[in-house]
């Protein structure tokens, strides 16, 4: 048996009757044991993914949902008259609405809509531009070291303005391959503005946006990582363009619990 | 098989509703937690092609021969050696192309079998097959990196 055999019936080893990936035969099985006995590559491939699925059962999620999905899926069940409360004689409750906050802090809202605008476009260009192999040797980020690990870096100075190169729209005639290569996170998105916003507004929430924004950078930064060391890898990049989104949707979401 | 907590709040609420509403439709053919696991991942399968994404990679249309990547690709300066970190695992997963993410969800994690994820997501048996095989070999690379920039980053 080679190495391309292995690879052939790789699926039916890991996926076999059981866990200890009794191959299909027992000449097949014999042969299989052989060959990992004398190639560690094909043994640590093998064992490598039987170590994955099996790993990945125990993530079967186990985890409840908030307090809030509950009230709200009842709220729900209400307003279709699928349930109702039970009657107390007696007792009138009165919903007190809060007045509507007007938040100062608006430019979060079209700095939500241009990180959107701005994945959307460069997947666009992404996806319509063909891929060169000279793409694949140039760097993802043509840029200095810093401006990666943005934007909970970036910079305070820079304003929240329209003008990063990510949205700014460019003939396709007219990009090279190194723009066509580079993945520019939306500019001018101050992280710890954000966050002295929701603390000033609704500073209960302000632990829970800190965590969800700081796992989102965490994937930024990590994402970027990969993709410097293997810059033809389209699913990380597509990647990279979902966690952007991500974020903005966070803060999309911010401004629309505080308002 | 969604990334974001809050979207899987909102198909978590959708699930139930949809239980309190077909609650009337279940025949007791198969025991009642298959049958509500099925509709929370139509639930879930629905949104996914609402937004446009494919459920099953679309360039996937050959049999489970198809060359799968190559396993030389990733860091094999470092080795898994019989431990995967479980978070690790989990953000592994969500980087995974949507297809692939789907057929490894549901196999994997929740242990469909493929005839059943093939009726799920609207594939061949074959197709299920060879996307949860890519899924795998991406995790594997997808570990071995990130295993790589710890031990760097120490």
């Amino acid at each position: 048996m080679t190495c391309s055999d292995v690879d052939r019936i790789l699926p039916d080893i890991i996926d076999g009757a059981s866990m200890d990936g009794n191959a299909t035969s027992a000449d097949q099985d014999f042969e299989l044991q052989s060959h990992l006995s004398t190639c560690p590559d094909c043994s640590e491939l093998v064992s490598d993914l039987r170590l994955i699925a099996g790993e990945a059962r125990q993530l079967s999620d186990t985890d409840e949902p908030a307090p809030r999905v509950w009230v709200r899926i009842a709220t729900q069940l209400r307003a279709e008259g699928l349930i109702r409360d039970p009657e107390l004689p007696g007792l009138r409750t009165v919903v007190a609405t809060p007045p509507r906050r007007q938040w100062r802090a608006r430019w979060l809202a079209p700095v939500a809509i241009l990180a959107l605008a701005a994945g959307s476009l460069l997947l666009h260009q992404k996806t319509t531009s063909p891929v060169t192999p000279q793409i694949a040797k140039q760097p993802l980020v043509q840029q200095p070291e810093t401006p990666v690990a943005l934007p909970e870096t970036q910079v305070a100075q820079q304003p929240a303005s329209p003008s990063n190169k990510a949205v700014a729209p460019t003939p396709r005639s007219s990009q090279t391959a190194p723009e066509q290569a580079e993945i520019s996170p939306p500019a001018g998105i101050d992280d710890q503005q954000f966050l002295s916003e929701v603390s000033s507004r609704a500073p209960s929430m302000r632990a829970a946006y800190e965590t969800q924004l700081q796992a989102v950078n965490n994937e930024i930064r990590e994402t970027q990582a990969y993709i410097r060391q293997y810059p033809g890898d389209m699913d990380a990049r597509q990647h990279l363009m979902e966690v952007y989104q991500q974020k903005a949707m966070l803060y999309q979401m911010a401004l629309d619990r505080i308002q | 098989m969604v990334s974001n907590p809050s979207q899987a709040e909102d198909l978590a609420q959708e699930a139930f509703l949809q239980l309190f509403r077909k609650i009337g439709t279940f025949r007791g053919e198969s025991a009642f937690s298959t049958w509500l696991h099925r509709m929370t991942v139509n639930v879930v399968l629905m949104q996914l092609r609402k937004k446009g994404l494919p459920v099953v990679s679309l360039e996937e249309t050959l049999e489970s021969d198809e060359e799968a990547p190559r396993k030389e690709f990733g860091a094999n300066d470092v080795k898994l050696s019989g431990s995967v970190d479980r978070l690790q695992l989990q953000r592994a997963i969500n980087r995974l192309p949507p297809g692939y993410k789907t057929v490894f969800v549901l196999h994997d994690v929740e242990g469909f079998e493929h005839n059943e994820i093939a009726q799920l997501v609207g594939c061949s048996i074959g197709n299920s097959k060879s996307q949860l095989h890519k899924a795998r070999l991406k995790l594997r690379d997808y570990l071995k990196f990130m295993r790589a920039e710890k031990a760097k980053t120490g």
